[in-house]
């Protein structure tokens, strides 16, 4: 194939702004998909997808427009993805960038943005939804031109909706981005920038072949993971799948491994052929998935350990970032420490377990990641229970992250407020244009994943958008909240905060038990402690009254069924020392900690 | 689990009443009076079908609840009572007890069921505070309670109980303490106080849960039976039951005969019976009860045969609610030892007997108990 036909490019775009939309009418314009077989959002497979309107997966479909063979590579448009994201830019030669004429940049497509410029992606800018009644396109414009240094008259405006301005977007691409490159001669090096599990075939990557050739057929090497198979089928999704004989350089496709574990074939990983055709060097930057969010996962009442366990084996067949580990907790019983990308991740993987493996969980409340350091020791620790006792290290870091934050100006306060308010540190702020500003602040990442997002969402009336990255680990002031039940810690809601959180924290969890604590035969202290320090208390009094005030002839059996519902009652609660607890005092306790994932 | 020589009580239901009070649940009915002459004849049916099966058994009391038996007129309340003594083997110091609510009795009716038979007299007074009387919805006014109680002492009534019922909304400890001296002073033979429990499917139920009423406070009406032990026992009444106090000699040989799981027959619409493990219970609505009378059916409703393990828990928390407690060996090693460090249980020649504390948290003793 001749490469100089080949464009390789993606959508960079914020959720809602149309990506899927604009797709759709490029499958159309190219006659990808018959009218009869054509469907909404066409490429987001996951009902889960659908249901959210965003992509999880990313996907590569070829489009054939005029002699030119077009790859469209569908990234993940969100904050938890950032790498799975960057893998996909690697992919491509141009992106367009696809900004709402309404709501105007977000700071996900900024950030996104701002990779794939890293990546040396040539960017073509296009405002969407330009039917809008509130599109302000020539402001949007002009906002857009700013960024990219350009013109506001190079700014395509178009409606993927109705299809208005994209057979000129699809021309710009071919006009603006330029081929790939690379020797069909050389030693195969292709770029896995998805890989998904199928239950009939196995582990299945989307690649980029950036130089060599990769045969349907051949034996192949991750050079990762130095997994070696006999790749089974090579195709690309046109945009159903559809098998050819090789993939040349410049190419995108699908890839059948024959390996039956995904993890051996992870996201930013170079293929190459087996012996001695096999590359010397790997393509660069390839990063083991790092969970940054941690949470313990329980079956409900009556739920199952084992199948959790299987559920979860079978998800991380096809999700390679995701990570756990067995926990048991004297509370919710046994259940799995899990690490996720993000709260978004989170919820997904929660959402599967409980739609595709029909569970009931419990999940305690988010947290992140700290190093707790000893001299030259450092000890991680991502379970509040393993946070060892004050005194006996030197110091803790928690993860930090470089948040952007894209506000309208009336609102700017409000942002500010709550960023300084979660212990952020401001860097700058910069005006995009005179109405909306941005803002970037350092930010502890256990602020984020304790229900920032409502409080931005709510303070801002849905206005303003947060990424962030990784920046790096600090020293903190964090301290482990243990809340006591007559004297028992009840490790379910043990917490990691800083200091200045604490007694917010013990103050809110001991009032809301007080609430749901059923009283017993004794007064039952409610108490929240750092170590041996008692810093928030309450007591459900001890109850005094429990007995039916009348009992005779007619009253017996429906009496003593009564009690029996009691007993049956009493059998599920959970002992905490002496204080029996029922489960949903833990559920609904947790529950409105994990406020946080809601967005 | 015991075998008495065999004794019975029987329980004849009167479902019909002046009107229906708010917090009542029983099976009960306002407006049915039309139906009361025919409903006595049913009942007079029934005795005569249900007897051939208790031949043998001696009825050592009767009992005619509702309702409101007194709103029969006495000619039918003496030939209901005739009837029975003559189909059952009651015997002839048997106590009979009958219903009244202080509206639907004078001097001449009181005497006329003292002379009928009817030789203990139970009265729904409830409450003392016209408020709390308001708040049940009861009709009538604290003072026709000590006019009915003067006019059954005058003719004759040595045995007479009064009903209490404590907790309503609006309530006071103080306003309870006044009731219960006010009771006290009345000098009954027997008082009977009961905790008000909200029932769902009642008027009162009905108005807690849109949240018009508040529901009792149980810390409250802790206080409030701890006030009736204090005063009643001072007064001299014995406490011998959760609810029922009575002077020594007084208690209320029918009711301990349900928590002694003695053998009942159950005559009247709703009416249960029990024997030898099984109870049955007649079909609830007085029309229905009627029509199958008529036919000449037994009007069975209902029945269940309690399995050990039934029986064993009513056996438990039928006990323990009278003095009497139950035999120690029933309850297994070390199950009772949290009550008895608490104060809840004490041990009684070789019994668990429930404090009066441990009497407030029966539920959770019987749980405990019986695991």
């Amino acid at each position: 194939m001749d490469t100089s036909h080949i464009r390789n490019f993606c959508i960079v775009a914020h959720i809602d702004h149309g990506k899927s939309t604009l797709a759709d009418r490029l499958l159309e314009l190219t006659h990808a998909v018959a009218d009869r077989d054509m469907r909404a959002q066409y490429l987001d497979r996951m009902d889960l997808e659908r249901e959210r309107g965003i992509t999880i997966k990313a996907q590569a479909v070829r489009l054939t427009h005029n002699t030119y063979e077009l790859n469209l590579i569908d990234t993940p448009g969100h904050v938890d993805f950032t790498y799975e994201v960057s893998r996909s830019l690697e992919a491509c030669e141009g992106a367009i960038l696809l900004v709402d004429a309404a709501q105007g940049l977000e700071a996900q497509t900024l950030a996104n943005f701002h990779l794939a410029r890293d990546a040396g992606l040539v960017i073509v800018p296009a405002l969407n939804k330009i039917d809008l009644p509130a599109a302000e396109p020539d402001q949007r414009a002009k906002e857009l031109a700013d960024l990219l240094d350009r013109d506001p008259d190079d700014i395509l405006r178009i409606s993927a909706k109705t299809g208005e301005g994209v057979e000129d977007l699809l021309k710009a691409v071919i006009d603006q981005v330029p081929p790939p490159t690379g020797e069909t001669d050389a030693a195969l090096r292709a770029l896995v920038f998805d890989s998904m599990f199928d239950p009939y075939r196995g582990v299945i990557t989307y690649v980029r072949v950036q130089e060599g050739e990769l045969p349907s057929g051949s034996r192949i090497r991750l050079m990762a993971t130095g997994a070696e198979s006999d790749a089974e089928e090579t195709g690309v999704m046109a945009p159903e799948p559809m098998p050819v004989d090789a993939l040349g350089p410049g190419e995108v496709g699908y890839l059948v491994t024959g390996l039956k574990d995904v993890h051996l074939a992870k996201v930013g990983d170079t293929i190459t052929l087996a012996g001695k055709h096999a590359a010397i060097e790997p393509l660069p930057g390839y990063r083991e998935p790092k969970p940054m969010v941690w949470s313990g996962l329980f079956p409900n009442e009556g739920g199952d350990y084992s199948e959790l366990r299987e559920a979860l084996d079978r998800l991380k067949l096809s999700d390679s970032a995701l990570s756990y580990e067995p926990e048991t907790s004297q509370a919710l019983g046994f259940g799995f420490r899990a690490g996720f990308l993000g709260l978004l991740h989170m919820d997904i993987v929660k959402e599967r377990l409980e739609r595709e493996f029909d569970l009931e969980l419990i999940a305690t409340a988010p947290n992140v990641e700290f190093h707790v350091i000893k001299g030259d020791q450092t000890t991680v620790v991502h379970n509040p229970a393993e946070m060892p006792v004050a005194g006996t290290f030197d110091r803790v870091e928690e993860p930090i992250v470089f948040a952007t934050v894209i506000t309208p100006k009336e609102y700017l306060g409000a942002v500010l407020d709550l960023c300084q308010s979660r212990r952020g540190e401001l860097v700058d702020t910069t005006f995009l244009t005179p109405e909306r500003a941005e803002v970037h602040y350092m930010l502890p990442l256990a602020e984020i994943v304790f229900d920032f997002f409502d409080h931005l969402k709510s303070n801002t009336r849905g206005y303003a958008s947060l990424d962030y990255e990784p920046w790096g680990y600090q020293e903190s002031d964090v301290v482990r909240v243990d809340v006591l039940l007559h004297g028992e810690p009840v490790d379910a809601f043990s917490t990691i905060v800083h200091r200045s959180k604490a007694y917010a924290y013990g103050k809110q969890m001991t009032e809301r038990l007080r609430e749901l604590i059923p009283r017993q035969l004794f007064d039952v202290a409610i108490q929240a402690a750092i170590g041996s320090k008692i810093i928030a208390r309450e007591t459900v009094k001890a109850k005094r009254k429990d007995v039916l005030a009348k009992c005779y002839g007619g009253d017996i059996t429906r009496k003593r069924k009564l009690l029996e519902t009691q007993k049956k009652g009493k059998a599920r609660l959970r002992k905490v020392g002496r204080v029996d607890v029922p489960q949903e005092a833990f559920i609904a306790a947790l529950r409105a900690d994990a406020g946080a994932k809601k967005k | 689990m015991s075998a008495h020589l065999e004794t019975a009580g029987i329980y004849v239901h009167v479902p019909f009443c002046l009107t229906r009070c708010g917090y009542c649940d029983f099976n009960a009915y306002a407006g049915l009076d039309h139906l009361a002459s025919r409903y006595v004849g049913a009942l007079l049916s029934e005795a005569e079908l249900a007897a051939p099966a208790w031949e043998g058994v001696e009825v050592v009391s009767v009992f005619l609840g509702g309702g409101t038996p007194t709103t029969l007129e006495v000619a039918d309340l003496k030939a209901l009572l005739a009837r029975v003594r003559s189909v059952f083997a009651v015997t002839p110091d048997a106590e009979v007890t009958i219903e009244a609510n202080p509206d639907t009795v004078d001097e001449q009716k009181l005497a006329g069921l003292l002379e009928a038979g009817y030789g203990r007299l139970s009265m729904g007074a409830q409450s003392f505070d016209r408020s709390v009387l308001a708040a049940l919805e009861r009709v009538h006014q604290p003072a026709s309670v000590i006019e009915a109680f003067r006019a059954a002492r005058a003719v004759g009534y040595d045995n007479v109980n009064l009903d209490l019922i404590y907790g309503a909304a609006g309530e006071t400890l103080e306003s309870w303490e006044r009731t219960l001296r006010e009771t006290i002073a009345l000098a009954p033979s027997h008082i009977s106080a009961y905790g008000l429990t909200i029932e769902p499917a009642t008027a009162l139920g009905r108005q807690v849960a849109r949240g018009d009423v508040p529901a009792p406070d149980p810390d409250l009406q802790a206080d409030m039976f701890e006030a009736a032990c204090c005063l009643l026992g001072d007064a001299g009444y014995g406490h011998y039951e959760v609810s029922n106090w009575a002077r020594p000699g007084y208690e209320c040989r029918h009711n301990l005969g349900y928590w002694e799981r003695r053998p009942y027959v159950g005559l009247g619409a709703g009416a249960h019976g029990y024997r030898d493990g099984s109870r049955s219970w007649n079909v609830r609505p007085p029309e229905e009860y009627l029509s199958m009378i008529e036919r000449g059916e037994l009007p069975v409703g209902g029945s269940e045969n309690l399995e050990p393990a039934d029986a064993y828990l009513e056996e438990v928390f039928l006990r323990l609610r009278i003095l009497q407690g139950i035999p120690a060996s029933w309850v297994d090693d070390g199950r009772a030892d949290p009550y008895l460090e608490t104060g809840l249980l004490i041990r009684d020649d070789g019994h668990l007997v429930p404090t009066e504390r441990g009497m407030l948290l029966l539920n959770e003793l019987v749980l405990g108990l019986t695991g």
